[in-house]
């Protein structure tokens, strides 16, 4: 596949856990995994890039834009959520201003897709309208069979001009018998409603807010880990004569985020930040760009040092829901 | 040891001796200990101590959270390596002895991450830190609760962060750089080491300083190494040791082989360990004319 030109990126085992990672050796492949540790988003918005490069001489400024680099990816062994979260993230780049660092490279990424026959209890992707063989955003979607190996579906167009490219690779199915697929139990929450809930101006306020959230710590973890958030920041680095204008990642979890010029944070305290990070997900996705903004892989929670538990916010505020109406 | 402690909370916020009980309980399922916030007597039930309460909660007592400053004096449940953390911030003037209220818990030692629980407390599972403990019974404390433990620690600290911090010492430079980088390399910026550390209580982080920008914050090799040395350098000399850092890191980057190590150096150079006497303070803040110096290349 790398003789086509094409980056492949697959799950790998780095530090003690499986992780997507651009490799040239197929055999570093890993297939025991419930969902990497970092998501498919990396690939896409990488977390660190250039988008200028100035150098400042006698009075001259002299910006030039660093093109997007336009490498095809095949993306490999990704989970049916993180496919998912793809059309999410399209959505906020595309939304009114359409970000060609984040458009070239997606159009460019192909998604091999693996129905998922392992999970644990962080995965809840059934409760968010997804499934552990979901093909939304997936290009092709293999299902692994008894016998260790895979059936291969196209489910794009880009999906079948793909296997067909190389379909040498791929042998007849005829009669496997595949694999079950994991089935995450379903969380006692209604998406529907909590986002009708949040969007209730009188809740924004709820003493619950404080009382559910108080104990994060406001680290990144989760935001870094999951693959809808996209939140970034756009920053000069090197000297004062030349250096580089970088479009990192950021987190609407670290105080400074919100922190005004003048002093002022509209979002003072860290469970203001989370509520938002809560009302990102479940109310301005679905309303605002008519999104997904959990797709369920349960990042957050593995992820999180005091086990702040998204699915438990979820089935709270559905309680409330339910109660108030 | 649970009906003690939720008794002594429910005395305490009856007599409104304090507002606020900083505490483990469980999450919804039952399957996770986790931070709990009690203000009511009647809510004290929630409270728990068990093997899987691995969290520091001394982080909650520092300034980063006002709204829990705001419920007023606080109890926490501390383990006596949360203690250590208290009387750093006791003796570095970010806490009152009198200001927090301080409910000691005998350990017996916790699970590194909880996620490794299968049902028994194992060795292999634990942090290094339990393994040479010498705070199972608090020292410092407002009350204790538990049967003494009689756990006497091993002469020499013992375990795998001292293994790997031999090894890394005897590495030629080239390799120990390499060594570190390759770690480094996988840094996602997360804050999370600083974020759970409550000797990290600055209010502006110097990561979070941009005019001018004092270090790269890009997650590229360059930004990374200066956030992790910036890090170590800070802790140098008040690192409890904890562990809080590496078990919170997502892409396993070895810290306490970074923090140990520092506080080794200390220890040589100094002759003090943090976080037992908090009147006290860390070498590293203060001078003396008789400070050795010959450590200094």
């Amino acid at each position: 596949m790398r003789r086509s030109g094409r980056r492949f990126v697959a799950p790998v085992v780095d530090a003690r856990q499986v992780v997507y990672r651009e490799i040239d050796d197929a055999s570093r492949v890993c297939l025991d995994y419930i969902v990497p540790r970092n998501s498919v988003k990396e690939f896409m918005f990488p977390q660190t890039e250039t988008v200028a490069t100035f150098s400042i001489a006698k009075g001259e400024v002299d910006l030039r834009e660093v093109e997007p680099p336009a490498v095809e990816t095949v993306v490999f062994g990704v989970r049916p959520c993180d496919a998912a979260s793809i059309a999410s993230m399209r959505s906020v780049f595309t939304w009114d201003f359409v970000d060609r660092y984040y458009t070239e490279r997606q159009d460019r990424c192909l998604i091999v897709t693996v129905a998922c026959t392992s999970g644990d209890d962080a995965c809840f992707c059934t409760s968010v309208g997804l499934g552990p063989d979901a093909a939304e955003g997936s290009d092709v979607l293999l299902r692994e069979t008894e016998g260790g190996d895979f059936t291969v579906e196209a489910v794009s167009e880009r999906g079948e001009a793909f296997v067909s490219e190389f379909a040498g690779a791929f042998g007849e199915a005829g009669g496997v018998e595949t694999r079950a697929l994991f089935e995450p139990g379903r969380l006692e929450a209604d998406t529907g409603k909590i986002t009708e809930w949040l969007s209730r101006r009188e809740h924004y306020d709820e003493p619950f807010w404080a009382e559910a959230c108080r104990k994060c710590v406001g680290c990144g973890a989760c935001t870094f880990s999951c693959p809808t958030c996209h939140c970034f920041d756009i920053i000069d680095e090197g000297t004062a004569f030349e250096g580089e204008r970088r479009k990192n990642w950021d987190a609407c979890q670290f105080d400074h985020f919100t922190l005004h010029a003048s002093g002022h944070n509209p979002r003072d305290t860290q469970y203001k930040r989370w509520r938002n990070r809560f009302m990102c997900k479940f109310n301005y996705y679905p309303r605002k760009f008519s999104s997904r903004g959990c797709v369920g892989c349960g990042r957050c929670i593995r992820v999180c040092p005091v086990r702040l538990d998204i699915t438990e916010v979820m089935e709270e505020v559905t309680a409330m829901a339910a109660s108030q109406q | 040891m649970e009906n003690e402690l939720r008794r002594k909370a429910r005395e305490l916020l009856e007599s409104g001796e304090v507002k606020v009980v900083i505490g483990y309980g469980w999450n919804r399922r039952r399957t996770f200990t986790t931070p709990i916030f009690v203000t009511r007597p009647d809510d004290t039930d929630r409270l728990i101590f068990n093997e899987r309460c691995v969290n520091n909660l001394s982080v909650y007592l520092t300034r980063k959270y006002r709204d829990i400053q705001a419920l007023g004096r606080p109890a926490i449940v501390a383990k006596g390596c949360d203690i250590r953390n208290i009387a750093v911030l006791i003796s570095e003037g970010q806490v009152e002895r009198e200001g927090v209220y301080i409910i000691g818990v005998v350990c017996r030692g916790v699970v590194y991450r909880q996620e490794l629980w299968k049902g028994e407390l194992r060795p292999e599972i634990m942090p290094v830190k339990c393994h040479n403990c010498d705070v199972r019974n608090p020292h410092i404390a407002d009350a204790v609760v538990g049967e003494p433990s009689d756990f006497t620690p091993p002469e020499e600290p013992a375990g795998m962060v001292f293994d790997k911090i031999r090894e890394v010492d005897a590495m030629e430079p080239a390799q120990r750089w390499a060594f570190w980088m390759e770690h480094f390399r996988r840094c996602i910026k997360c804050y999370a080491c600083r974020q759970v550390c409550s000797l990290c209580y600055c209010e502006r982080c110097i990561t979070e300083k941009n005019m001018p920008q004092w270090i790269e914050t890009s997650a590229h090799p360059r930004g990374n190494l200066a956030w992790n040395l910036i890090r170590a350098m800070h802790l140098t000399g008040r690192c409890t040791f904890c562990g809080e850092c590496e078990r919170a890191c997502p892409v396993n980057i070895p810290l306490n082989v970074i923090n140990q190590k520092m506080s080794l150096v200390v220890g040589e150079a100094f002759d003090y360990r943090s976080g037992y006497d908090p009147g006290e303070h860390p070498p590293m803040i203060v001078f003396r004319p008789d400070d050795r110096e010959d450590f200094i290349k």
